[in-house]
């Protein structure tokens, strides 16, 4: 079985792979960014500034996407990284909620106690899936995370003592001095500090000793095994750390709704939004942190916009369908792939390449802009 | 409220709704047998079929034509599905095949969505009998039996017609082995597209068997729950097929039953042992699953042919 969803060079012009060149260094040997790097971090930093211009409706829809970036982060290292399947991100994403509430709402914790407790009370439970995908590979650990998931919906999120019953827990928005995180912009900074952090760090994982080892794992598990690599251990690592994230992204996102209630996570909706971010990853680029990152914003953005009227919001529900069944036939790679064709165009076809870029921001932002004037 | 002999009624609940998974299971082995696609979107290609019958009924066609419309355009979705996309992956790519079969799922919920018009709920007319019919002193519903009996009667008529006919045992010349199959004469392609439409039909089939009758007299309702990509009983008709390895026909038609059966009798059981009722599929499944049961049904070769 060889599980394989590495950018894989497409035919015809195929751009250069940088990765494979290292990058260059100073005569102290500290690495000097590259172009690509340099361009990254400018449009992370163009992306973040984008919702000042639409106030308080801006900065909502800015921490929901960044959030469902935090929650991405975690399928970029089980899936992405680790080749493993799991249908079930949004169930970890909630014992982080339902943590976060018990902790805050009952126990009276302050909400930075309650972030890593969060990501901590994950580690169990991922630890029985990691156990479960040494055993199933593949379609049958889909098959067992999606199980999963639906049991825990039925009983962990049903039980009383936990989620608090129907209505759920309230919790409040942190306090610290001068700064009230229960105003838009500062919880907008917060997020978006976090998720800066995770991008970095889940980044770094790929080119760590661990984060190899899952690719590796990934590709070939025979080969890694003859390399010495614990292929029993890589995944439980990739679970837990997959569970902690998206564990901390729980607790962020029990602090946007304010109040937790369990039916979100029960089934069939529970299993619905895992596939809002499995897909979103996928379209952003499965093997990059950045493309969990790119995909949230490209999705949940238009998602969260059109939320008010049904019509769109199904709508965007197809054009994503439709994205990522594109995507995975003709560019696995994803939007960061494509977005490192259209670098290379520019590079060697400046006009053409800037025209194109500018062709797909016009007909998506002018068409977002349309459809809502109309209504 | 307690009847007089729960036990008969119990029983044909589950034989009834055992029927319904069989069904699933039914497709979803099929697919998976000639195509090497296990269809996560195998619930909302059925769906498709659902919602055709309510546009069809709403024009005032009669119920049992357009039954039989839903039927035919659950199949279509089915072979578009197979047509346009999985015929261009290759093999051995599981992860992106499941992926995209998750993206499938989502675009045929998101259709539906559309076309049923967002409500809460959706009415559907029946168009089976909706009377009782009284087995002793026990009053029970008859689309329950005829469900029953109807899943029974087409899952038998199709693992006969799967092992006789030619087009049957070109299909299993597909499954078994795809290059032998090719090699002498079968079109690969027209076969997979055979079983990809026979199995989205069984899908359709089963929802709507089950999704008109779920209120006796009224009809049924289709919900919010039943509108999302995976549904509400796509996760006991895997275990269904489970049952069989994924690979192995008439097991998968016993696992509908194992798993009908096992949900509505524990309806009987004493106080904490009902509570299991919820659960009891993912438990089964979980236990299926650290079995390995395609051990079972398929050797080695067969299995990593399917990968």
């Amino acid at each position: 079985m060889s599980v394989d969803i590495a950018v894989e060079t497409p035919t015809g012009s195929a751009p250069p792979t940088e990765e494979l060149v290292a990058p260059p260094t100073t005569t102290r040997g500290i690495r000097r960014p590259t172009s690509a790097q340099i361009f990254g971090i400018a449009s992370l930093a163009a992306i973040s500034i984008l919702p000042v211009p639409f106030g308080d409706f801006g900065y909502f829809i800015g921490q929901y996407a960044i959030i469902y970036a935090i929650l991405g982060l975690s399928v970029v290292v089980v899936t992405g990284y680790a080749g493993l399947i799991s249908l079930m991100p949004y169930s970890f994403a909630g014992i982080g909620a339902m943590a976060t509430g018990v902790a805050m709402a009952s126990w009276g914790w302050p909400f930075w106690l309650a972030i890593p407790f969060a990501a901590v009370a994950t580690v169990p439970f991922a630890l029985v899936v990691g156990v479960t995908s040494v055993r199933l590979k593949g379609l049958y650990l889909a098959i067992a995370t999606l199980t999963i998931s639906n049991a825990l919906g039925e009983t962990f999120f049903t039980w009383e003592a936990i989620t608090g019953g129907d209505s759920g827990h309230f919790v409040d928005r942190p306090v610290v001095g001068p700064v009230d995180f229960g105003g838009d912009l500062a919880f907008y900074l917060l997020c978006l500090g976090a998720v800066f952090v995770l991008l970095f760090m889940v980044e770094g994982l790929r080119t760590s000793r661990i984060g190899r080892a899952m690719l590796a794992v990934r590709d070939n598990e025979l080969e890694a095994q003859a390399l010495g690599i614990n292929v029993a251990k890589t995944k439980l690592v990739a679970f837990v750390l997959s569970g902690m994230i998206a564990g901390l992204g729980g607790a962020f996102l029990a602090q946007l709704l304010i109040s937790v209630t369990p039916n979100a996570f029960q089934s069939p909706f529970a299993e619905a939004s895992s596939l809002l971010l499995v897909t979103l990853v996928a379209i952003g680029g499965m093997d990059r942190a950045i493309g969990a990152f790119v995909g949230a914003i490209a999705l949940v953005v238009q998602q969260q916009i059109f939320n008010g009227f049904e019509f769109f919001f199904a709508f965007v529900g197809i054009y994503a369908a439709l994205t990522l069944i594109a995507f995975l036939l003709f560019r696995p790679g994803g939007l960061v792939q494509v977005g490192k064709i259209l670098g290379h165009l520019t590079r060697t076809r400046p006009v053409l390449g800037i025209s194109i870029i500018l062709i797909i921001l016009v007909v998506n932002v002018g068409g977002a802009w349309l459809i809502l004037s109309l209504s | 409220m307690i009847y007089a002999a729960p036990v008969t009624e119990v029983t044909i609940f589950g034989l009834s709704s055992g029927a319904v998974f069989a069904l699933l299971a039914l497709g979803l082995v099929l697919i998976y047998r000639t195509t090497g696609v296990l269809n996560f979107a195998h619930w909302a290609i059925g769906l498709m079929g659902v919602v055709t019958y309510v546009m069809v009924t709403a024009l005032g066609v009669p119920p049992q034509v357009g039954a039989a419309l839903g039927l035919a355009l659950g199949a279509s979705a089915g072979v578009l599905a197979y047509r346009l996309v999985f015929k261009r992956v290759g093999r051995g790519r599981q992860v992106i095949v499941i992926l995209i079969a998750i993206g499938l799922a989502q675009f045929y919920s998101s259709l539906a969505q559309f076309a049923l018009g967002f409500e809460q709920f959706t009415r559907l007319r029946p168009w089976l009998p909706t009377g009782d019919v009284h087995i002793g002193q026990v009053a029970i519903r008859a689309s329950e039996i005829i469900t029953a009996v109807t899943a029974i009667g087409i899952a038998f008529g199709f693992l006969v017609w799967f092992r006789l006919s030619r087009t049957g045992r070109a299909l299993r010349a597909v499954a078994q082995n795809k290059e032998a199959a090719m090699l002498s004469g079968i079109d690969d392609v027209k076969y997979s597209s055979i079983a990809w439409g026979i199995g989205s039909a069984l899908a359709a089939l089963a929802l709507l068997l089950v999704l008109p009758h779920s209120a006796g007299e009224q009809g049924g309702l289709i919900t919010t729950f039943d509108v999302t990509p995976f549904g509400t009983l796509l996760i006991p008709a895997f275990g269904a097929a489970l049952v069989g390895g994924l690979v192995h026909l008439p097991m998968a038609l016993v696992g509908g039953f194992i798993f009908g059966l096992a949900r509505e009798l524990l309806i009987l059981a004493p106080k904490p042992w009902s509570d299991l009722r919820a659960s009891i599929a993912a438990i089964l499944i979980l236990i299926l699953l650290l079995m390995r049961t395609e051990r079972f049904f398929a050797t080695r070769q067969e299995l990593e042919a399917l990968e």
